[in-house]
């Protein structure tokens, strides 16, 4: 049917010439095109879940899958958090510290000063906020560079956790600690995991729809535009650290409460943990663009690489294996994209 | 010259940075609804002279009036409140934002929920629409994309957007606006200069490019080592006129 073939190859050419029209412009939907890159993930997710299909069916057992949720959601606090300072091309190593600091002074005022739990848990976030509020006036005022400062506030948090409580565990927490950190509703879903969402959920609005997101995205991308425009670099600066100090405090109260325990060395992983995350959801290290739909996906693709080896019964240290692969893999996975997405190549498909 | 009455008037501008004297005894008049090009060499003392009107730098001596008033410019900040406008070359926008979070970045519009203040996406949605129709005469094909996926005429449509965007903006300075631009984004920036001039933004445009001048310039002022070596009016005048100015020639140095 030649005449068919004709008409078809006329249409085409005709598609073709509206697209060279519009130069410059991409074909794909809006939604794709900001979703792209949390595709990596997905497709890890994916390919993880025919792996456990495979070799431990157990894997999608509910209690399971509510326990990965569980060891999810703390990181969903400081993923939320990490993501709007990434953006803002800052970083901040010091979170596993600021989470074992502010969860400390909880918990000797709980136990040594008999303070409400309440009023306790309301330190632990001032405790958090003043050291996040301190990052930003050490890299702001100071000048020195956000991964220096937070490397050496790092050091500092941990030495005054040493400091104040030695080697001691503190143990065994007054409600509500222990539901926040290893509690159900309905039977089954972990309350963490709600506090979790939530975090991520108030991110989603902080970085659409309030002043803090858009002048993250702003500092991140182009800093000195946004000088010129008005914006204080600083103070937003320190309001994103503050920000992240307060969820690294959050996250604290939320491990006391699911160990129901807490001692200075505790929460040494978070740090990188939160930044693989975040990293592996499509948030770029270079600032200026992010997703806490990716920080989710992120966090919930971490969870569930640790859960599988654990319950394959391999060594703990194959983790840490898995977690760098997988930021590797995802890395590069964004930087062919990024060449693909380049003017130049676009319409070469 | 003519009977108007400048938007803009610099008189008598002098500055020096240590010994080096940029600007000496330099005036400059903008006329409602003109294109003023400012053209010179290298170190002529272009940017300089918009950087004292812009606040960015201090005149040691010299006025500048609006509308015939006194305006006492201190800083950018000053040269924006009495409406002072002005587009860098690189347009400073950010690259992962559309085209109304450019536009309003540091000013965007607030809507009060539970008493926190929120943007108002909306709004600022519409208004960008309007400015880019109303003061710069385009519609963006896709507003709701990064303009880091923008042409460069485009972008310099959000630039212009963004710095026309106050209602009562009486100056836009434009800072060589089509040097890293190709000979299609060159033509299609000319004609958005144009447009704008048009709805009612007199224009002062710094350049190097003399047939970009006379393109789109009502009037032309040559800078040569720090001085106002003189003025002209495009439709009167050619580039050999211009570029003897610009380099001096014996038969302009007597004017
Ligand atoms: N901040 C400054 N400090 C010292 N000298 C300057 C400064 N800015 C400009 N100049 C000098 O003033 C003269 C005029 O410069 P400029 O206004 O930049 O010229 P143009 O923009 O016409 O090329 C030049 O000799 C330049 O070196
Ligand atoms: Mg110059």
């Amino acid at each position: 049917m030649p005449s068919a073939e004709n008409t078809s190859m006329m249409s085409s050419e005709v598609g073709q010439s509206v697209a060279n029209r519009n130069v410059g412009r991409k074909v794909e939907l809006p939604w794709l095109q900001r979703y792209i890159n949390v595709a990596g993930p997905l497709v890890m997710i994916f390919g993880l879940s025919l792996v456990m299909l495979i070799f431990e069916p157990r894997f999608f057992e509910i209690t399971n899958l509510m326990i990965i949720l569980q060891d999810a959601s703390i990181f969903m606090v400081l993923g939320m958090a990490m993501t709007l300072v990434v953006t803002g091309k800052g970083i901040d190593l010091s979170i596993g510290a600021v989470a074992a600091l502010s969860a400390l002074i909880m918990a000797m005022l709980i136990k040594d000063a008999g303070l409400n739990v309440y009023l306790a848990m309301i330190v632990a976030l001032l405790v958090g906020t003043a050291c996040g509020v301190v990052n930003g006036l050490v890299i702001t005022k100071l000048r020195v560079p956000d991964l220096m400062a937070t490397l050496a506030m790092d050091v500092i948090y941990r030495g005054l956790g040493l400091v104040l409580a030695a080697g001691t565990v503190l143990a065994r927490f007054p409600e509500p600690l222990p539901t926040l950190g290893r509690g159900h509703v309905f039977g089954f879903f972990p309350v963490p995991a709600i506090v979790g969402l939530s975090a991520l959920i108030i991110g989603y609005i902080l970085y659409h729809h309030t002043r803090l997101g858009r002048y993250a995205i702003a500092i991140g991308a182009n800093r000195e535009a946004a000088q010129q425009t008005g914006i204080n670099v600083d103070k937003q600066k320190i309001y994103l650290y503050a920000l992240m100090g307060l969820c690294a405090a959050i996250a604290g109260i939320l491990l006391t409460g699911r160990l129901n325990a807490i001692q200075s060395t505790a929460a040494v992983g978070f740090t990188l943990h939160t930044i693989a995350a975040v990293v592996v959801g499509g948030t770029v290290l270079f600032g200026g663009r992010g997703t806490m739909f990716g920080t989710l996906v992120g966090v919930l693709l971490l969870a569930m690489v640790t859960n599988s080896l654990v319950i394959l019964r391999f060594q703990f240290f194959w983790q840490l294996v898995a977690a760098g692969v997988i930021i590797i893999a995802s890395i590069s996975f964004y930087t062919y994209l990024q060449r693909r997405n380049n003017p130049d190549a676009r319409f070469d498909e | 010259m003519t009977m108007k009455t400048p938007v803009l008037q610099m008189k008598g501008v002098t500055k020096s940075f240590g010994g080096l004297r940029a600007l000496i005894d330099v005036d400059l008049e903008l006329y409602p609804d003109e294109i003023l090009a400012i053209v010179g060499d290298n170190g002529a003392g272009k940017s300089t002279l918009i950087k004292v009107l812009t606040g960015i730098y201090q005149a040691d001596s010299g006025t500048t009036e609006l509308n015939g008033q006194p305006a006492n410019i201190k800083s950018r900040q000053d040269s924006l409140e009495v409406g002072i406008a002005t587009v860098y070359q690189d347009l400073g926008l950010v690259d992962t934002l559309s085209a109304a979070p450019n536009i309003f970045l540091g000013d965007e519009p607030k809507k009060k929920i539970l008493g926190l203040p929120f943007i108002d996406n909306e709004k600022m949605r519409r208004d960008a629409e309007e400015i880019l129709h109303t003061k710069v005469g385009v519609a963006l094909p896709n507003p709701d994309e990064p303009i880091r996926d923008y042409s460069g005429g485009q972008r310099q449509a959000v630039a212009i957007a963004r710095a026309v965007r106050a209602n009562d903006i009486h100056v836009l300075v434009m800072d060589e606006p089509t040097a890293a631009l190709g000979p299609e984004e060159t033509k299609n920036t000319l004609e958005l200069i144009k447009t704008v001039r048009g709805r009612g933004t007199p224009i002062i445009l710094i350049s190097h490019n003399l047939d970009h001048v006379f393109s789109v310039a009502d009037r032309v002022q040559v800078m040569r080592g720090g001085m106002r070596a003189g003025v002209v009016e495009a439709a009167k005048s050619n580039k050999q006129e211009v570029l003897g100015l610009i380099v001096g020639s014996e038969l302009q140095e007597a004017s």
